[in-house]
């Protein structure tokens, strides 16, 4: 199977509202997903700009970008798309 | 431990950037009012009972944002007199600190409680080793609140782990005894003895513990450009944003100010003249010296240890140093120290060469309000480059190190360290005041240069960080690294 991508926004909007937390996700991810999962930083991903996309921090998993992030829920978001929902 | 980026401080953010976003479009006084109603809407599941309550609590932690004391809030003021005092105001106001008592939880006073996982057992450990004879076993144990004197002897000896302690968070977190309930069960700070260390604030699951900004009226000084403002960012907060060196540097230009200054340079004076001190003490044949840059301990041996003060360092603090060379050239110019720190507003309040301090938070906000995206910079590194060293002041043990690296002999050190003013590092220092007035023994491997953070971990572990301490170190260690290279060009 295809690894599932998570980019971890660091842009200043995203680290101000706690996406240095986030960067610990790798080594909290759990056993059943670490060989599933690729995690990256990546600079602005522009999602901040514009009200409509919601608050930050951004984490893009895969193709879809999730708002207002934070550690346990982008790992039950890779649960679910490892069991393929 | 609270993790550092929870719901409160997130809110606390949240206003800040509303805030800066309101003032820099000149309609603070206006639109104040609404920031709560916008925070808690109608369709939104309310935190409390209701959103009107949700919303009552957002107004006064908007007044703690625009820098005023909540204990003077009034029902019947709206929060755009508040707004339009704040912008009018000439410098911040005393105290540092303040209490929302409408979030403070009133949490019952700290106890021990027996939980029904007691097996009523038979050999009763926790009876038997209670000094006061607070316990009776009627098939479960039982506490006489009236005898007991929370020892914790109970909880120690229960091999079935059924006794737990009930704290109250921010009067454990207080190292010095600062926090006492009130006859209404709601926390109070005695600003006698307070540190400033910023542990109840961080502690507090309620949020109820608050910082009062100065945010407001630094924006206000950058949009007058009546004077020159100069930002003073502490080694700390290279380590807050992921962003090479010289970006921040340019970052914080394009926010407004006119001119920036590393606190590392400043740091770099410290540990010249701490050096000196200390081999001129020692050479005099003083027992030990502590260093002075942290200002949270400075004020804990002034209150608490006094039997130390002889000892600690006559240096002032980086922050001082900086703000003396940007007031050197510009005498009339604003000095805006950016830190990591509470007790450094207790101290820039006394400091005539410090005009404001902000906190990495509160300049986190402003960037997002002007869409400043640190990293998008084209790096505008400042004109004197500070050592290595100087940059390391932000973490334990950089402090001592950058001491060492300037001693003539090295041999003659024996350097100690105190990573944190919690109060087990309160006791760590009252037996140091106890051994320099020769109420207790020397010991042979006593440390005769003290390095004191009032954080574990040092600045970056900070009350006002928006960076988890772990990232920030590897950021940190990132920078100083970038320093030792430029003190080799």
């Amino acid at each position: 199977m295809k690894k599932i991508k998570v980019t971890i926004c660091t842009g200043t909007a995203c680290f101000v509202m706690g996406a240095s937390d986030l960067m610990l996700l790798k080594e909290k991810l759990p056993d059943e997903l670490k060989n599933k999962v690729d995690v990256a930083g990546c600079t602005c991903m522009n999602e901040c700009k514009g009200d409509k996309n919601g608050m930050p921090p951004y984490v893009k998993i895969g193709d879809e970008v999730m708002h207002h992030a934070n550690v346990p829920d982008i790992i039950s978001r890779l649960t679910e798309l490892v069991e393929g929902k | 431990m609270l993790n550092l980026n929870n719901n409160s401080a997130n809110i606390k953010r949240e206003i800040l950037v509303r805030i800066a976003k309101l003032e820099l479009a000149g309609n603070l006084v206006k639109g104040v009012h609404y920031i709560p109603r916008e925070m808690a809407p109608k369709d939104k599941p309310p935190f409390r009972c209701c959103v009107y309550h949700d919303r009552e609590i957002l107004r006064m932690r908007v007044l703690a944002r625009l820098g005023c004391s909540v204990e003077e809030y009034d029902d019947d003021k709206p929060l755009s007199e508040y707004a339009e005092e704040a912008l009018k105001r000439k410098k911040p106001t005393w105290p540092m600190l303040t209490v929302l008592h409408d979030a403070c939880n009133a949490c019952v006073r700290s106890h021990y409680m027996v939980t029904n996982a007691c097996q009523g057992c038979f050999a009763r450990p926790c009876m038997i080793n209670c000094p006061k004879k607070a316990i009776t076993v009627d098939r479960h144990a039982h506490i006489d609140e009236t005898k007991c004197v929370n020892c914790g002897l109970c909880l120690q000896n229960c091999p079935y782990h059924s006794i737990i302690k009930i704290p109250v968070p921010c009067e454990e977190a207080c190292p010095v005894d600062a926090i006492t309930k009130d006859e209404t069960g709601h926390e109070r700070i005695d600003y006698d003895k307070c540190i400033f260390c910023g542990r109840c604030m961080s502690e507090c699951p309620f949020g109820a513990m608050m910082d009062k900004s100065q945010l407001v009226d630094v924006i206000q000084r950058l949009m007058k450009k009546k004077q020159k403002v100069v930002a003073l960012y502490a080694p700390a907060i290279a380590a807050q944003f992921k962003a090479n060196p010289g970006q921040l540097e340019a970052a914080l230009l394009a926010a407004g100010f006119d001119d920036v200054l590393e606190v590392a340079i400043g740091a770099d004076i410290c540990a010249d003249k701490e050096a000196a001190e200390f081999e001129e003490r020692m050479h005099r044949g003083d027992k030990m010296m502590t260093t002075s840059c942290c200002s949270a301990y400075v004020r804990a041996v002034q209150i608490h240890v006094p039997a130390l003060k002889p000892c600690v360092s006559e240096t002032r603090s980086p922050m001082h140093y900086t703000a003396a060379i940007a007031k050197k050239e510009n005498p009339k110019c604003i000095t805006v120290f950016i830190g990591p720190c509470l007790a450094k507003r207790r101290e820039g309040f006394d400091d005539k060469l410090v005009d404001y301090i902000l906190s990495i938070e509160e300049i986190g906000a402003l960037f997002i309000a002007k869409n400043i995206d640190v990293a998008s910079y084209e790096p505008a590194p400042g004109k004197t480059i500070p050592t290595a060293t100087g940059r390391g002041f932000a973490k334990t043990g950089g402090v001592s190190e950058a001491v060492k690296v300037r001693l003539h002999d090295k041999s003659i050190l024996k350097e100690g360290v105190i990573n944190g003013l919690s109060k087990t590092g309160m006791k760590t220092l009252a037996m140091y005041g106890m051994i320099n007035a020769g109420k207790m023994p020397q010991p042979a491997d006593c440390p005769n240069l003290i390095e004191v953070m009032a954080c574990e971990g040092g600045c970056i572990g900070g009350p006002l960080v928006i960076t988890n301490p772990k990232i920030a170190n590897t950021l940190l260690a990132e920078y100083v690294k970038n320093g030792k290279q430029q003190e080799k060009k």
